[in-house]
C-alpha cells in the first residue's frame, strides 16, 4: 500500500504547475506593467519545469494498470504540446478590449483578465497530467472536470463578442450532461466491483476461460459503455460530437486550437485507462462492436460535414471530429506482439495524438495569425484582437505567395493531417492501420482508409487554395507584429515538428509510445492474479524504460 | 568527410541560390560566382580525395538513408561513397570540367532573365551527377541518375518560352523514362538475385558465379543473363545509343554551356560508366558484351553519316557526341574498359571544347546555326577559330592529339580482342569503328572549314541573345567588342569566357599524350572494381592464364602488333579526312556543291535522321497514342461517372447530416441522449448474441 | 437506546415550534404586500427573471459560501485531529496538519485572489 508520500512523489510535475498556476494569477494581477506582463513567460517556464520534473519522477513501476509508462508518456506529450499552444495563445487576453481598459492609466486588478487566461491554462494541463495518472475512478473524474472546467472559462474571457460567451455556455451545459454520463458509468462499475481503484476493479473483472476475453458482469459492461460514452465528448466523438463545430468557431482561434488538442488527449488518456480496466488486450465483444460503432460514425460523420463546409474553423472542427474516429478504432486493436510497434493499437493512438496535436496546431495557428478583410461589417465580426477571425475557404487564397512561412505550414499541416507519407500523419495512420490490420478488422480498415481519401478532398483543397487560390473578394491579410504575438513561431514550431516526426525522429516516439504499454499483461488466459503478477514483475525493469523514453521523446520535439 | 562535402556542396550552393532568389533577389548576379565557387571547391577535394584514394579504394557513409528489416531479411541502402581509382576520374571530369563550363556560362549567360535559375540546376545537376558516379549502391546511383535526368530536363527545357525547346525537354525526358525502366526492373532483379543492392558485394557474387563456372561446376543463371540486357537499356538511353539516341540530337535546344557539360562531357557518359562499374555483371551473359560492343559501333557509324550531312552547328556536334559514346560503348563491348574510360576523358576535354566554342559563335552571331549562312570567320573572332581548331584536331583524331591516343587504344584493343577470339563479329566492328574514324576526321573538318575558312560571309540569327538588351549591364568591362551586336557583326569572346577554353583546348591537345605516356587511365582503371576483373577474364578468354598482366595485349594482325597497326592506319585516315575535307570545303568548294545536288535525296534522308524519328512515331507513338485514346474514352465515360459518384457521396451524405447541427443546444443534448441510449442498446443486442 | 435520539428529536421539534408560536405571540403584526412575497434572497419575485440585476450580491454571496463551506470541512477535521496523534493513530498527526495547512492555503490564495479583484468593494 504506497502511502500519501509516495503518491505525493509521483506528482511533482502537478505540484509544480499547480504553484505555477498560482504564480501566473498572481503576477496577472501585480501592481507592476512588467511583472504583469511576465505572466506568459512564467507559464512557459512552468510548462517546461514540469516537464523536467515529468522526466525527472520517471514511470510509476507501481501503476495498478502497469500502464505507468503511459502515464509519463502523456504528461510529455501534453506538455510539448501545451507549450507550442502557449505560443499560439500567448497575446489573446492581451488583445482584449477588456484587458486594454484594465491597463488604462491605472491598472484596475477587477477587469483584467490575464493572469486568470494562463492560470486556466495552466490548470487544464494540469488536469490531463492529473486524468493520465489517475489510478482510481474519483480521481479520474476530478482530474478529468479539472481539465474541462477552466476551458469553458477560457472561451468566454477571450473574446469581446456574445457568440464566444454563447459557446462557453453550449459547452459548459453540453460537458456537464457528458460528465453525468460518464459519473453515472463510473458509479456502475463501483456497484459491479465495490471498488473505486484501478487495481482491484481489474481484478474483479473475470475472464472467460472459453475465449480468453475479459467476461464483465451486465453492470461492470454498462458501467465500461457509459463511460466510453461520456469520455466521447472530451475527444468530440459520435453521439458526443454535436457542440464541436458551433463551439470551435465561436472561440477565439488560438483558444479553438487549445480546445482541438488538450481536451482530446485528456479523453483517450482517459479512454485507455478505463478499457484497461477490462484489458486493452482482452476486450470483450460488446465494447469491440461500441468502440468500432463510435469509430466509423466518427470518422464518417466528421468527414462528410467537413466536406461540405466552406468555414475554415468549422472545417477543422469536422476534422477534429473525423480524426478522433481514427483513433477510436486504435483502441479495439489491442496491444500486439511485445517489442513490435507495428500492431500495437493504444501505442499508435498515442503516437497519432502527437501527430494530430501538431497538424491542427499548425493549421489553427496560421488561421490565427491571419485576419479576413471580408467581412467589414463591424464589430460583431472582430474577436478578442479586434480582427475577424472567422475565416472561410477564400481567405487563404493566394497565401503562400503573400506569405511563404504562413502557406508552407499551412501545407504541411494539411499534408500530414491528410496522412502524406514523409509527414507525420502518415506514420500515424500507417501504425493505427497496421494496429487495425494486426486485429483482424478489415472492414474497418477500408472504411478507415475510404474516410482517409474522402478527409483528402478538403484537406487538399485548402493546400491547393493556398498557393492557386484566387480570391473573389479581398483575401486574408497577416495580422501585424503586435497583434499577432508569437503565433506564427508557434506555427513554425509544429510546421516542422509535423515534418520531422515523421521522419527519423519519430521512430523514437514511436518506441516510447509502444514501450509505454510494455509491460504487456500476460496472456489473456490466466487468471486476474497471475495477469496482475506477471504485470508487476515485468514493470520492474521501468526505470530504465523510463530513462530511455524521456531520452527519446527529448529528442523527438524540438522544445520552444 | 570529404567524400561527403564533394556532392553537397554544390548541392548547397543550389539551394542557396534557389534562397537567395526567393528572399534576396538583388543578390541573383552572385549565382554564377557561388556556383562556380562550389564546383572549383569540389575539384580541389577530389584532388585531395585522390590523393588519397590512390590505387586503393576509400569507403565512406554519408547516413543510412533507408533501412529496415533485420536480420537476413535486412535491407540497407546508405547514402554512402565507394571511391576507387575510376570514380576519381569520374569526379575529376565531372568537377573539373563543370567548373570551367560554370566559369564560362558565367561571362555566356550574363544579362539573362533566368540567370539564377540556370546556375542552381547546373549546380544540382554536379551534386545527382557526383552522388551518381560515387553511390555504393545501386539504388543511390539510380537517385543521382535520375537527378542528372531531372536536371538535364530542367535544363533542355529552360528557354521555356520556346516551344521547340520544351518540346526537347520532354523527349529527352520521355525517351530516358524508357530507359531508366529496363534500368530500375535490372535493379530489382539485381536484389533479387544477389539479396543486397551493394555494388560491391554484387560484383564478388558475380566473379565468384564466374570463377565457378570457369572451374566447369556452377552454371549461369537465366536472371544473370537477364541482369545485364536490363541495365544495358538504361544505359543505352542516357548515353544516347541506338534506338535511344534521338533525344541527344534535339537536347541542344538548351543554352551551349548545358549541351558542353550535360550532353557532351558527363551526364551522356554515365552510361559507359554503369557498364564499366558492373563489367562483371555484364560478363556473366555471354551475349551482353557483344551487343553492347555491336551497339557502340552501328552507333558510331549511324551518327557519324548524319554528321557528315547536317547543317547544324551544334547539331554536328551533337551526333558526333552520339558517334564518340559509340565508341565508348564500343570498348567497354570488348573489355577495353582503360579505353573506353581514357576517350570519355579527352572526349568530355575536347567536346566541351567543340560545344563551347560553337556556342561563342553562336552567341556571336545572335543565335545563327545554320553553317551554310557562315564563312571565313576566321577574321572576326581568331581565338575562337584557333580554339575550335584544336577541338577539331582531336576529335578528327589526329595524331599525337588527345582524340589519337584514346580512340586508337579502343580500335587497337578491338581488334585485338578479335584477334584473340577469332571472331569475324569483332572484325567487323573494328572495321566500322575505323570507317567511323575517316568520317569523323572528315566532318569535323567540313564543318571547321565553312565556317571559318573561305570568303567571309555572315547572316545574323533572329534570336539577339540577350545580351544587346543588357549590353549597357557589363560595357564597364573593357570589353567594347561584346557589345557589336548592335552593328550586326560578330565579335570576339571576352577573355573571362575564353580563358576556361583554353585551359579545355591545352587538355584536348595534350591529355592524351600525357595520360598515355604516364599510363594514368591505365593504372586507375586497372586498380577499380571493373578492371581487377578485367585481367581475370582476359586470362581466361585468351586460355592463357600467365598472359596480358600488365597492360600489353600482344595480339598481332597482319602480323604487327594491334595497336600500332592501329596508330598507323587511324593516322592515315585522320589525316586523309581532314585533308580531303581541306580540299572540298575550302580549296574547291564547287565539288561539294557538285556532289551535294547529285546526292540530293540521299543527303536529305540523312539529314532526315534516316527516318527514324518517322519510324519510331509509327511503330512506338502511334500504337500508344491510339492506346492512351482508349483508356482515356473507357475513363471519361466509365471510371469518371463512377469517380464523380463517389465524389459526391460525401457531399450528399453531409448535406443530409447537416440540419443536425442547428446551434441549439436542446436539440444538441437531444442528439447526444438519443445516441447513447442507441448506442447502449447495440451492445445490449451484441451481448444477447 | 434510542432513548436519546427521541429526547433530540423532541427537543428540536419544541424549539422549531416553540419560537413560531413565540414571535406569533410577541411580534408586532404588520401585514404588507411586500412582506407577503415571496422570499427569494433579496430579490424581487415578480416581474420578468430576464431583467438585469446587480452582481455584486450574488459575488459576496458566492464568496460567503465558499468560506462557510470550508470552515465546516474544519469541524471534522479537529474533531477526529487528537486521535490521529494519540497512541491507537497512525502517527499521521503531521501529514495531516499539513494536509489542512495546504488546504487553508489554498483557500488564503482564494481569499487574496478576491480581495485583489475588488470583490470586497461594495460601491
Amino acid at each position: 500500500m504506497p502511502t500519501i508520500a509516495d503518491k505525493l512523489a509521483g506528482l511533482w510535475p502537478e505540484i509544480v504547475m499547480l504553484l505555477g498556476a498560482v504564480a501566473c494569477l498572481a503576477a496577472g494581477l501585480s501592481a507592476s506593467a512588467r511583472t504583469r506582463r511576465l505572466t506568459p513567460w512564467i507559464a512557459g517556464g512552468t510548462m517546461a519545469l514540469a516537464w523536467i520534473f515529468a522526466l525527472w519522477t520517471g514511470i510509476d513501476a507501481d501503476h495498478p494498470l502497469g500502464l505507468g509508462g503511459v502515464v509519463t508518456y502523456v504528461k510529455c506529450l501534453v506538455l510539448v504540446l501545451g507549450l507550442v499552444l502557449l505560443l499560439v495563445c500567448a497575446g489573446v487576453p492581451e488583445g482584449l478590449k477588456q484587458t486594454a481598459a484594465a491597463e488604462g492609466a491605472r491598472f484596475d486588478p477587477g477587469l483584467s483578465v490575464r493572469g486568470e487566461f494562463y492560470f486556466f491554462f495552466l490548470l487544464s494541463i494540469t488536469g490531463v497530467m492529473l486524468t493520465a495518472g489517475a489510478t482510481d475512478l474519483v480521481w479520474l473524474f476530478l482530474a478529468l472536470e479539472l481539465t474541462s472546467l477552466p476551458t469553458y472559462v477560457m472561451i468566454a474571457m477571450t473574446r469581446d463578442r456574445t457568440v464566444a460567451h454563447e459557446s462557453a455556455v453550449k459547452y459548459f451545459f453540453l460537458g456537464a450532461l457528458s460528465a453525468a454520463m460518464f459519473l453515472y458509468g463510473f458509479a456502475l462499475i463501483y456497484g459491479a466491483t465495490g471498488f473505486t481503484e484501478f487495481g482491484p476493479i481489474r481484478d474483479a473483472v473475470a475472464v472467460s476461460s472459453e475465449t480468453g476475453l475479459s467476461d464483465p458482469s451486465p453492470l461492470m459492461l454498462m458501467g465500461i459503455v457509459l463511460s466510453v460514452l461520456g469520455l466521447c465528448f472530451k475527444v468530440a466523438a459520435v453521439p458526443m460530437h454535436v457542440y464541436t463545430a458551433d463551439v470551435y468557431q465561436g472561440a477565439a482561434t488560438p483558444v479553438t486550437a487549445f480546445l482541438a488538442v488538450v481536451p482530446k488527449v485528456a479523453g483517450f488518456a482517459a479512454l485507455i485507462m478505463v478499457l484497461h480496466l477490462l484489458g486493452l488486450d482482452r476486450l470483450p465483444e460488446p465494447v469491440l462492436y461500441l468502440l468500432g460503432a463510435i469509430g466509423v460514425l466518427t470518422m464518417t460523420v466528421g468527414n462528410v460535414l467537413a466536406f461540405v463546409q466552406t468555414n475554415l474553423k468549422r472545417v477543422m472542427a469536422y476534422s477534429s471530429v473525423a480524426n478522433s474516429g481514427y483513433m477510436m478504432l486504435g483502441l479495439m486493436a489491442g496491444l500486439g506482439v511485445p517489442g513490435n510497434a507495428l500492431g500495437n493499437g493504444p501505442a499508435a493512438v498515442l503516437f497519432f495524438l502527437l501527430a494530430y496535436g501538431f497538424g491542427s496546431i499548425g493549421a489553427f495557428a496560421v488561421i490565427a495569425a491571419l485576419a479576413a478583410q471580408r467581412s467589414p461589417d463591424g464589430a460583431d465580426h472582430t474577436d478578442a484582437t479586434g480582427v475577424a477571425d472567422d475565416l472561410e475557404y477564400d481567405d487563404l487564397a493566394g497565401l503562400w505567395w503573400r506569405s511563404p512561412v504562413l502557406g508552407g505550414v499551412m501545407l504541411v499541416s494539411m499534408l500530414t493531417l491528410v496522412g502524406m507519407p514523409p509527414l507525420s500523419g502518415f506514420m500515424g495512420k500507417f501504425f493505427l492501420i497496421g494496429g487495425v490490420l494486426n486485429a483482424g478488422f478489415y472492414g474497418l480498415v477500408i472504411v478507415l482508409v475510404i474516410n482517409s481519401a474522402i478527409s483528402a478532398g478538403y484537406y487538399l483543397r485548402i493546400a491547393m487554395l493556398t498557393f492557386f487560390g484566387e480570391s473573389s473578394s479581398a483575401p486574408a491579410v497577416i495580422l501585424p507584429e503586435g497583434r499577432r504575438g508569437p503565433r506564427v513561431v508557434g506555427a513554425v514550431i509544429a510546421g516542422i515538428a509535423g515534418l520531422l516526426i515523421g521522419g527519423l525522429p519519430g521512430n523514437s516516439v514511436v518506441r516510447n509510445a509502444r514501450e509505454a504499454f510494455e509491460p504487456v499483461p500476460a496472456p489473456a488466459s490466466a487468471e486476474p492474479e497471475t495477469v496482475q503478477a506477471a504485470a508487476d514483475e515485468s514493470t520492474a525493469s521501468a526505470p530504465a524504460v523510463a530513462r530511455s523514453q524521456a531520452a527519446g521523446l527529448a529528442d523527438a520535439v524540438p522544445t520552444p | 568527410m570529404t567524400p561527403t562535402l564533394i556532392p553537397w556542396i554544390p548541392a548547397l550552393a543550389a539551394a542557396t541560390i534557389g534562397l537567395i532568389s526567393l528572399f534576396r533577389s538583388e543578390w541573383n548576379r552572385f549565382a554564377g560566382a557561388l556556383c562556380a565557387g562550389a564546383i572549383g571547391l569540389s575539384f580541389v577535394l577530389t584532388l585531395w580525395l585522390s590523393s588519397s584514394v590512390g590505387s586503393g579504394v576509400v569507403e565512406s557513409g554519408f547516413y543510412d538513408w533507408i533501412s529496415f528489416g533485420s536480420g537476413d531479411n535486412a535491407f540497407h541502402a546508405g547514402f554512402s561513397w565507394f571511391i576507387d581509382p575510376l570514380t576519381v576520374v569520374m569526379l575529376l571530369v565531372i568537377t573539373g570540367i563543370g567548373g570551367l563550363i560554370a566559369v564560362y556560362a558565367h561571362g555566356y549567360m550574363k544579362g539573362d532573365p533566368g540567370y539564377w535559375r540556370f546556375f542552381a540546376y547546373v549546380a544540382l545537376f554536379i551534386f545527382a551527377m557526383t552522388t551518381l558516379v560515387m553511390a555504393d549502391n545501386l539504388l543511390l546511383l539510380f537517385l543521382g541518375w535520375e537527378g542528372v535526368g531531372l536536371c538535364s530536363y530542367l535544363l533542355i527545357g529552360y528557354y521555356y518560352e520556346k516551344p521547340k525547346a520544351v518540346a526537347a525537354a520532354k523527349k529527352a525526358f520521355i525517351v530516358n523514362r524508357v530507359g531508366d525502366f529496363g534500368f530500375l526492373l535490372g535493379i530489382f532483379l539485381c536484389y533479387q538475385h544477389y539479396g543486397t543492392l551493394q555494388i560491391s558485394t554484387m560484383l564478388e557474387g558475380a566473379r565468384e558465379t564466374l570463377a565457378a563456372v570457369a572451374h566447369g561446376h556452377g552454371a549461369v543463371t537465366a536472371t544473370d543473363v537477364w541482369i545485364p540486357f536490363l541495365l544495358m537499356v538504361g544505359a543505352f538511353g542516357k548515353s544516347a545509343q541506338l534506338p535511344l539516341y534521338m533525344w541527344l540530337p534535339d537536347a541542344m535546344a538548351g543554352p551551349t554551356p548545358v549541351s558542353a557539360l550535360v550532353h557532351a562531357a558527363t551526364m551522356v557518359t554515365a552510361g559507359v560508366y554503369l557498364i564499366a562499374r558492373c563489367l562483371p555483371l555484364f560478363e556473366l551473359s555471354p551475349y551482353a558484351l557483344p551487343t553492347v560492343a555491336t551497339v557502340g559501333a552501328v552507333t558510331a557509324l549511324f551518327a557519324a553519316t548524319i554528321a557528315l550531312v547536317s547543317n547544324d552547328l551544334k547539331g554536328v556536334f551533337a551526333y558526333s557526341t552520339v558517334s564518340q559514346l559509340g565508341y565508348m560503348f564500343l570498348g567497354v563491348g570488348c573489355l577495353s574498359t582503360d579505353g573506353a574510360v581514357f576517350h570519355l576523358v579527352t572526349h568530355a576535354f575536347f567536346k566541351a571544347l567543340l560545344f563551347l566554342t560553337a556556342g561563342s559563335v553562336m552567341h556571336a552571331l545572335a543565335g545563327q546555326l545554320n553553317i551554310q549562312t557562315m564563312g571565313g570567320l576566321r577574321h572576326k573572332m581568331p581565338v575562337t577559330c584557333w580554339l575550335m581548331f584544336a577541338g577539331c584536331l582531336a576529335l578528327a583524331g589526329v595524331p599525337l592529339t588527345a582524340g589519337f591516343f584514346s580512340k586508337d587504344l579502343i580500335l587497337g584493343d578491338a581488334l585485338a580482342y578479335a584477334v584473340d577470339h577469332g571472331s569475324v563479329l569483332f572484325f567487323a566492328l573494328t572495321f566500322l569503328g575505323v570507317v567511323t574514324a575517316f568520317l569523323t576526321a572528315f566532318y569535323t573538318f567540313r564543318l571547321w572549314f565553312t565556317v571559318f575558312m573561305g570568303e567571309e560571309k555572315f547572316e545574323m540569327g533572329d534570336e539577339h541573345h540577350a545580351a544587346d538588351d543588357h549590353a549597357g549591364d557589363h560595357a564597364d568591362e573593357a570589353d567594347a567588342a561584346h557589345d557589336d551586336h548592335a552593328h550586326d557583326a560578330p565579335h570576339e569572346m571576352p577573355w573571362s569566357m575564353n580563358g576556361p577554353l583554353v585551359v579545355l583546348a591545352a587538355g584536348a591537345l595534350l591529355a592524351g599524350l600525357v595520360l598515355h605516356f604516364t599510363g594514368g587511365i591505365e593504372h586507375a582503371v586497372q586498380h577499380s572494381t571493373a578492371a581487377v576483373f578485367v585481367d581475370a577474364a582476359h586470362s581466361q578468354h585468351a586460355g592463357d592464364p600467365a598472359g596480358d598482366h600488365g597492360g600489353e595485349h600482344h595480339a598481332y594482325f597482319l602480323g604487327v602488333d594491334a595497336h600500332v597497326f592501329m596508330q598507323v592506319l587511324s593516322s592515315i585516315l585522320a589525316v586523309a579526312g581532314v585533308v580531303l575535307a581541306a580540299f572540298v570545303f575550302w580549296m574547291k568548294r564547287e565539288i561539294a556543291d557538285k556532289a551535294a545536288a547529285r546526292f540530293d535525296k540521299l543527303i536529305r534522308f540523312a539529314r532526315h535522321e534516316y527516318c527514324i524519328n518517322e519510324i519510331c512515331d509509327a511503330a512506338v507513338v502511334l500504337p500508344l497514342r491510339r492506346l492512351g485514346a482508349l483508356f482515356y474514352a473507357v475513363d471519361r465515360l466509365i471510371i469518371n461517372s463512377v469517380m464523380d459518384l463517389m465524389g459526391g457521396l460525401p457531399r450528399w451524405l453531409g448535406m443530409g447530416v447537416r440540419p443536425a447541427q442547428n446551434g441549439r443546444i436542446q436539440s444538441y443534448g437531444l442528439t447526444m441522449v438519443l445516441g447513447v441510449a442507441l448506442l447502449a442498446v447495440l451492445v445490449l443486442v451484441a451481448t444477447g448474441g | 437506546m434510542f432513548g436519546a435520539v427521541g429526547v433530540l428529536l423532541l427537543m428540536a421539534v419544541s424549539f422549531g415550534v416553540g419560537n413560531i408560536v413565540l414571535t406569533h405571540l410577541l411580534g408586532p403584526s404588520r401585514k404588507g404586500e411586500v412582506k407577503g412575497t415571496v422570499y427569494e434572497s433579496g430579490m424581487n419575485p415578480i416581474g420578468s427573471a430576464r431583467r438585469r440585476f446587480n452582481v455584486r450580491f450574488y459575488i459576496v454571496a458566492m464568496t460567503f459560501l465558499l468560506f462557510d463551506v470550508e470552515i465546516v470541512f474544519f469541524y471534522p477535521w479537529a474533531a477526529t485531529f487528537t486521535k490521529l496523534g494519540g497512541p491507537e493513530g497512525d502517527g499521521l498527526a503531521g501529514m495531516f496538519l499539513v494536509r489542512m495547512l495546504f488546504f487553508l492555503l489554498t483557500s488564503v490564495i482564494a481569499f487574496t485572489y478576491a480581495w485583489r479583484k475588488g470583490v470586497f468593494r461594495y460601491d
